[in-house]
């Protein structure tokens, strides 16, 4: 592992960002998770290897998005492509954030990094380079939905980052696309911080090709009276790790996450959550689906915490999960950590495959054995398909996976 | 709002079985080595095997290091600080109860386990177990004639070495965790318990356990075998003094079912839990486990845990016969700073293998109470199904309940769900209570009385009683 290597021995390379220096500080003595760990003893261990076998690309080809625009209005960015952004309107601004600004909010928040919880931020921010850190800040509203690409090419390791300030009483709708070629690796970090009641509908679309990997993580800090909806989809890649980090620092904020991963043939997909509230009145509505077909293995595992300041918060919890096939598996962990009395939380699990008596319903309606399974999926899907922003009435999302399947 | 003192008041408990009787004992030196491992198998007059067993466990133990994982904080256990073998001098041989000190009845007699004849007529056979040696064991002739085994385990071993060697270590391997390695290598006594072909148990069987000594651990191994179409209901309970130090207990049992056999465990755990300041108190590391080997066979588990200053304890069954059942019902309280990491394992592996598990957690003061549980479906266990409820109440806002059910599915034709859920004593309900007239104290009894209700209704009779007057005193000032 080249990378491995390259972050034990690059003390003295002079041409690192003092972020860059930071955390590979941190990394330093022990550059690799720790695999006994409870967030890392699924990760299978040769496909790990296997996205850190890829040279680090910090320059990009010129990349092509594949789908449409849905409207002129929409405001697409593509990380890593150096590009430019202030607008400034009657109603919003976007503008990108100062050097300083990105600095001192990183920064920050890398100081309450540790070595294996926050190993893929750690490193995807000692990989990422100047130009492959795209900060925002987001002002007022009526704000033109938002699109931003993160791609890696073929045969490389690329790492994005993005940070997101979303300004107090701002609302906006924002869907974050990575895409994955062929026989890549892209580790891709998001922060967001929302001031007091702000409110951001989040998608985050994950495709990847054959052989690619993904290291995705989301850390979300939340203020008074915000309400942050996540709608997430990952699929077809060969390896892959959504790790959610939200904290609700006053409490009194509202958090919504749909989140769905399908594996087929020989992936491993998995979601971590980890849902902090530090303060009373924290809301948590998240369901968590996965679909295992093949040789897979899906793995969900999420924490809610709530100490004792946290009271009267209401979190629910659902992690549902359909398994298709003999040699496939999943793992799943819902887990509540409650210090506060005053509070209502609960959790559920299930693991099923696809519910024979409505197949038997359907088929004796005259619909052939696959349509019937189709539709099924297709109503297992469309609850979080359609929390997704922006892309449901555009990128047909479940008609591409039901073709598919 | 509810008073806050009142509700203390309501959880805060006396220890009546603290008291230590004052009896002469044997006990060996302290200290952990392969010596002392001789010693106490000399002292048992074991037969080779058994030695060999205990000396195979203590150098697997030696290798091992002590599991960190539990959500669990105490200070670190000095296993050469610990008396291995404690036990109070007695005859060498013991024809009847009338032979036994009269201090240790008398003991038992407070602790209200019918060991003396008057008593025995509840029907129950008892296994009265002091520090490391089985003191009695009653109705053992009415069970001979149904062929039924009831005896501490060194009498098994002399006794019936076959089924002994046969079945030990068997479902629980030496190996399989620190805490079964080093009962393996050093437990002292226990109850053995054989059912043939086609019995039904003609009654209730009971191991009462208590510790009276204050530096010695206690190691208690159990094994029930329940032959083809035979079934069984056992009861288990223990208690220990009150001593301002912390006592080792790291117990094994091994259930083994084979076709069409039922077996029912029921445990009442009442050690000692330490003093409001978390001072002394017995630190419980405890494996259980029941292999369902054979068709349609069933392992029940059923627990009441209020005591121990740690418990540390999953109950769990190997699914292996086809259609085999696998229950866990459980009640945990903690109270002042007790912790409790306990749950059970369901590890389906044989087809249509069904399981369920009812899990009350109720956590007072500034306890901590953790469910932690396995559910597995292997890739043969096709059409095999699982339920589990985990419910947790809190009381007062010191305490903290975590839950950490790991699900694990590798065959699509089964069905798992879990569910579970935090809660607090209403004060609707509390305040609805106390307009019809009944006292506050006796209101939140009857709360939590209904929160356990579902595994309750699972206990053998008498002890559900005992398991509802033992959680509202438990409860007693407490309640917040």
């Amino acid at each position: 592992m080249e990378i491995i290597e390259k972050i034990k021995t690059s003390k003295s390379n002079v041409n690192l960002t003092e972020i860059q220096k930071i955390c590979l500080h941190k990394l330093q003595s022990s550059p690799l998770p720790n695999p006994k760990s409870e967030l890392w003893r699924l990760s299978n261990k040769s496909k790990l290897s296997n996205f850190l076998d890829y040279t680090v690309n910090e320059k990009d080809s010129k990349f092509d998005i594949p789908y449409p625009k849905n409207s002129q209005s929409t405001i697409r960015l593509i990380i890593g492509e150096n590009c430019q952004i202030k607008l400034i309107e009657k109603n919003y601004s976007i503008q990108q954030l100062s050097e300083d600004e990105l600095q001192t909010y990183i920064k920050e928040q890398v100081s309450f990094f540790k070595q294996n919880e926050n190993w893929s931020e750690l490193l995807n921010l000692s990989l990422s380079c100047k130009n492959n850190i795209l900060g925002l800040k987001i002002n007022g509203s009526k704000i033109p939905p938002i699109e931003i690409f993160s791609h890696a090419s073929s045969n490389s390791l690329n790492a994005k980052t993005l940070v997101i300030f979303l300004e107090k009483n701002c609302e906006v709708e924002l869907l974050q696309v990575n895409l994955g070629k062929e026989n890549s690796s892209l580790s891709q970090s998001t922060f967001f911080c929302l001031k007091e009641n702000s409110s951001v509908n989040h998608g985050v679309v994950s495709y990847g090709e054959n052989r690619s990997n993904l290291l995705n993580s989301l850390n979300v800090i939340q203020q008074k009276n915000s309400a942050y909806n996540l709608g997430s989809l990952h699929f077809k890649f060969n390896y892959a790790r959504f790790e959610i980090s939200i904290k609700q620092c006053m409490g009194n904020a509202k958090t919504t996450i749909k989140g769905m991963q399908i594996t087929k043939k020989d992936e491993q997909i998995s979601t971590y959550t980890k849902i902090e509230f530090n303060g009373p009145n924290g809301f948590l509505d998240q369901i968590n689906k996965s679909l295992a077909d093949d040789k897979s293995h899906a793995i969900f595992e999420g924490s809610i915490i709530v100490p004792k300041i946290a009271q009267r918060t209401d979190a629910s919890q659902l992690s549902r999960n359909l398994l298709l096939s003999n040699l496939a598996q999943i793992d799943t962990k819902p887990q509540l950590e409650i210090i506060a009395d005053d509070v209502k939380c609960k959790h559920g699990a299930t693991i099923s495959q696809l519910n024979e008596e409505e197949l038997f319903y359907m088929r004796t309606r005259g619909i052939t054995l696959t349509e019937a399974s189709k539709l099924q999926l297709s109503s297992y899907f469309q609850e979080i398909i359609s929390f997704i922003p922006i892309s449901k009435d555009r990128w047909d999302l479940l008609d591409k996976i039901l073709n598919e399947n | 709002m509810v008073n806050e003192n009142l509700v203390k008041d309501v959880v805060k408990e006396t220890y009546k079985y603290g008291f230590v009787t004052d009896i002469e004992t044997e006990k060996i030196e302290k200290g952990l080595n392969e010596d002392i491992i001789k010693l106490i198998s000399q002292k048992k007059e074991e037969p080779k095997f058994l030695l060999d067993f205990r000396l195979k466990a203590f150098k697997k133990w030696q290798k091992m290091k002590e599991p960190d994982w539990a959500a669990l904080r105490y200070k670190k256990i000095d296993y050469q600080d610990i008396i291995y073998y404690s036990a109070p001098k007695q005859k060498e041989k013991i024809s009847s109860l009338d032979e036994v000190d009269p201090k240790l009845l008398e003991t038992f007699d407070k602790l209200g386990i019918p060991l003396t004849e008057q008593k025995k007529l509840t029907n129950v056979a008892v296994d009265a177990v002091f520090d490391s040696v089985s003191i009695a064991t009653t109705f053992r002739e009415e069970l001979a004639e149904h062929g039924v085994i009831f005896c501490s385990i060194s009498e098994a071993v002399k006794n019936h070495a076959d089924l002994i060697e046969k079945y030990l270590g068997t479902v629980v391997p030496a190996s399989d965790n620190y805490f079964a390695a080093l009962n393996s290598a050093v437990f002292s006594d226990g109850s053995f318990v054989y059912i043939p072909k086609g019995v039904t148990c003609p009654m209730d069987l009971s191991s009462y356990f208590r510790i009276n000594s204050g530096d010695s651990g206690q190691f208690e191994r159990t094994l029930i075998v329940a032959e083809e179409s035979s079934s069984v209901s056992y009861l288990e309970g223990c208690t220990a003094p009150m001593f301002d130090t912390n006592t080792l207990h790291a117990a094994v049992v091994e259930l083994i079912a084979l076709d069409d056999a039922s077996i029912k465990y029921s445990t009442v755990q009442n050690w000692y839990a330490g003093d409001e300041e978390g001072i002394g108190g017995i630190f419980n590391f405890v494996t259980k486990r029941g292999k369902c080997l054979g068709k349609r066979s069933k392992i029940s588990w059923s627990q009441v845990e209020t005591g121990s200053a740690i418990t540390w304890k999953y109950p769990s069954c190997l699914l292996l016969g086809e259609e085999s059942v696998g229950e866990f019902y459980s009640v945990a309280l903690t109270n002042n700073l007790q912790q409790a990491d306990t749950g059970t394992k369901m590890i389906h592996i044989g087809p249509r293998t069904k399981s369920t598990i009812v899990s009350k957690g109720i956590s007072a003061g500034n306890s901590k109470n953790s469910y932690r549980g396995l559910v597995k479906m292997g890739t043969k266990a096709t059409g095999s199904r699982n339920y589990s409820q985990c419910d947790s109440m809190l009381i007062g806002d010191q305490a903290s309940a975590n839950t950490f059910p790991y699900i694990k599915s590798q065959q699509p034709n089964s069905e798992i769900e879990h569910e579970a859920s935090t809660c607090r004593i209403s004060e609707d309900q509390l305040f609805y209570l106390q307009s019809r007239g009944i006292e506050f104290e006796e209101a939140v009894s009857m709360m939590v009385s209904g929160f356990c209700r579902d595994v309750f209704n699972q206990l053998p009779m008498e002890f559900a009683a005992e398991a509802d007057k033992l959680l509202a005193l438990k409860l007693e000032g407490s309640v917040g």
